[in-house]
């Protein structure tokens, strides 16, 4: 009982704390796609921008400097300073002409005499007009990328190039790094990484996963990394370049206050499974003790019925002795006495033995009255055994009955119904003997009643009659056994369940009250035990 | 005047003897062994017996019957009821129907003389009133 009571009780508390836990978790992993999502949109709009401001910064200037401004002496100098004035992003300028000749160069390398003629980024320049390249080591030995520009001019196109610090554009990178294990960078179409990545490789190096998996525009994916794991990893396709940016995260770095979350819900599932396990053991243990108590009153108050049963058979046994013995004590005093009477002077002069008769005369009326006061002290107990008369409200009596059997129906799922008349009169009756028999009828009920069942007691008045009702809905007494039940010794509960004597001593306390006790049984659908007491006048 | 007594009882052993036994104190005393004979006696001798000393357990019309019935045509006259059996409703069913007193056999000869007495005087007046 107390383990079904466990289970019963500790089992929704577990699949709740599961549920919970499950809900919370589902909500925790949305927040860091969320987030991650939103970061790699910022993150990659700001270096679009970043881009985008650099290329027309250049465009600007090429359309409107003129090749002889840009190249003469110092001028390009002078626009260099000027364009790192707020930012120092641009590393050098270089004027390009149509044959791939460097014909102008501000920066730090000695690249003046470097012709380009032929490379792949100065052929899509001049075809397309502007050129971002991907970031290579070149001729200077360090990685950076280019941005060019055409201008059409005549008698032929130039190009204006600026190499950019790719130092700006990682950290302009890395500030999406979230964390400890947050990794931000930045790979193109073949997978080499633009930016170094803050764990697994250097710049230029080849990512671990291909490019191909990230979906157009932004995304958010759970992948396998063969380094680092299991990883949520953020993609944005930038629109003015092939290139990838990828934010990477540890999945179980955000989930720490879902650990902490887990570890407060099992502290609190343990303390409410103690106390819930506590409560439920504690209230087994009293409705174990309140049964074994009701049961140990049944048992009472079932040898309290037998032994009632038992006074009442002995008194009237000695009332009907008592009652044989003293009609013919009577006659013999009586005879006796006349004798005494008879024998006057006369007589008891008459013969020698007048004397010793007259003797044994009054000794027979001595033991007379001996044998008296024990036939009367017989009758006394007798007596004493008789019913009471009592002035009995039966609706009282079919009330307390029900009272004793109240807790252990409810406990049961039994209804206890009360049909009682209100107008019943009082009628004179034993009290204490007629609460037996109606408590045992009760207790049978419950016995017989199906769970979730219901026990009907009811009152009614005749005119020369009251009656008390109980109903069950049992399974009935079978029609073979019915001529039995009011013989003693006759149970069909379990051995060790029920002595046999209950209904038989109803029956003879019925009879002694002046009423009966009789039954309509159903087999299937229940027994009416109706107990009939003569209506007398107060 | 001698009290006049009718004493009603199956067990005619106990009849004969104690209708002796107490004719031999002074009162007048006749004995029938059954309620109708009793009957019979009181209608055929009307104003004759001042006290009824009766059993109850008697075959035939018992005691209680035969004293619900004399009370019918014989209010004022007192009967004491005797039996070999105690009981309450015995006693008080005899109160009831009007009985005087109500004796358990075996009864003492000078115990039924001072109920007979008491009876008698009872009797004597009620009938003055």
């Amino acid at each position: 009982m107390t383990l079904t009571g466990l289970a019963a009780t500790l089992i929704p508390l577990y699949v709740i704390g599961a549920a919970i836990y499950v809900y919370f978790a589902s909500t925790l992993e949305q927040n860091q796609r969320a987030q991650l999502y939103n970061l790699a949109l910022n993150r990659s709009n700001a270096m679009q921008l970043f881009l985008a401001e650099r290329t027309s910064m250049l465009e600007v200037l090429a359309h409107t400097a003129s090749l002889g401004g840009l190249t003469s002496p110092g001028e390009l100098k002078k626009v260099l300073t000027i364009l790192n004035e707020h930012q120092h992003s641009f590393i050098d300028l270089g004027i390009i002409d149509a044959r791939g000749d460097h014909v102008a160069y501000e920066g730090a390398y000695p690249l003046e005499e470097h012709n380009y003629g032929g490379e792949p980024w100065f052929e899509e320049t001049m075809q397309r007009g502007v050129h971002i390249s991907d970031v290579f080591l070149g001729f200077r030995g360090v990685p950076h990328f280019v941005i060019a520009v055409r201008r059409e001019d005549q008698p032929q196109p130039w190009i204006l190039r600026a190499t950019i610090d790719s130092e700006v554009f990682t950290r302009l990178v890395r500030s999406g790094q979230i964390g400890l294990t947050g990794n931000a960078y930045i790979v193109n179409r073949s997978g080499q990484f633009q930016t170094p990545p803050r764990f697994g490789g250097n710049i230029l190096d080849q990512a671990s996963f291909s490019p191909n998996i990230a979906p157009p525009g932004v995304s958010v994916v759970s992948r396998a990394d063969p380094s680092a794991g299991r990883l949520m990893t953020a993609f944005a396709w930038m629109t003015s370049k092939d290139w990838l940016l990828v934010i990477d995260r540890d999945p179980s770095e955000p989930a720490a206050p879902l650990r902490n979350t887990l570890r407060i819900e099992l502290i609190v599932l343990v303390i409410a499974s103690l106390l819930v396990g506590g409560a439920v053991v504690f209230h087994t243990r009293q409705l174990v003790a309140r049964l074994a108590s009701e049961d140990r009153n049944r048992v009472a108050t079932e040898a309290q019925l037998a032994h009632s049963a038992r006074l009442v058979s002995v008194g009237r046994m000695a009332a009907g002795v008592a009652h044989e013995i003293n009609n013919p004590l009577a006659a013999i005093g009586e005879l006796a006495g006349l004798m005494e009477d008879l024998m006057d002077d006369t007589y008891l002069a008459s013969s020698t033995h007048a004397e010793l008769f007259h003797e044994n005369v009054r000794k027979i009326q001595l033991h007379v009255d001996r044998t008296r006061d024990i036939t009367h002290r017989l009758l006394g107990f007798a007596r004493r055994m008789e019913p009471r008369q009592d002035s009995v409200n039966v609706n009282d009596v079919a009330i307390e009955a029900l009272s004793f059997i109240d807790s252990e129906a409810s406990f049961r799922g039994v209804a206890l119904v009360q049909q009682l008349d209100p107008d019943l009169p009082l009628i004179k009756s034993d009290r204490a003997q007629l609460q037996q028999v109606v408590l045992n009828l009760v207790n049978n009920a419950l016995d017989a009643a199906s769970e979730e069942g219901r026990i009907i007691v009811s009152t009614r008045s005749e005119p020369n009659a009251v009656i008390i009702t109980v109903e069950d809905n049992g399974s009935g007494i079978p029609l073979e056994l019915q001529s039995q039940i009011f013989d003693p010794f006759f149970t069909t509960k379990a051995p060790g369940e029920g002595s046999g004597l209950g209904l038989s001593i109803c029956h003879t306390i019925m009879k002694g009250l002046g009423g009966a006790l009789t039954f309509d049984s159903a087999p299937g659908s229940g027994t009416v035990f109706s107990v009939r007491l003569p209506r007398t006048q107060e | 005047m001698a009290i006049r007594l009718l004493v009603v009882d199956d067990e005619e052993d106990f009849l004969r003897s104690i209708v002796m036994r107490i004719e031999l104190r002074g009162i007048e005393a006749h004995g029938v062994t059954s309620g109708t004979a009793a009957l019979e006696y009181l209608k055929a001798n009307p104003d004759m017996v001042d006290v009824v000393l009766l059993d109850i357990k008697m075959p035939g019309m018992d005691g209680l019957e035969t004293l619900r019935r004399i009370k019918t045509f014989c209010p004022s006259l007192e009967t004491i009821v005797v039996t070999g059996h105690a009981s309450q409703e015995f006693s008080r069913l005899g109160r009831e129907l009007g009985a005087f007193d109500y004796l358990i056999k075996p009864i003492r000869l000078d115990t039924i003389l001072e109920r007979i007495q008491a009876a008698y005087r009872d009797r004597q007046t009620t009938s003055a009133e």
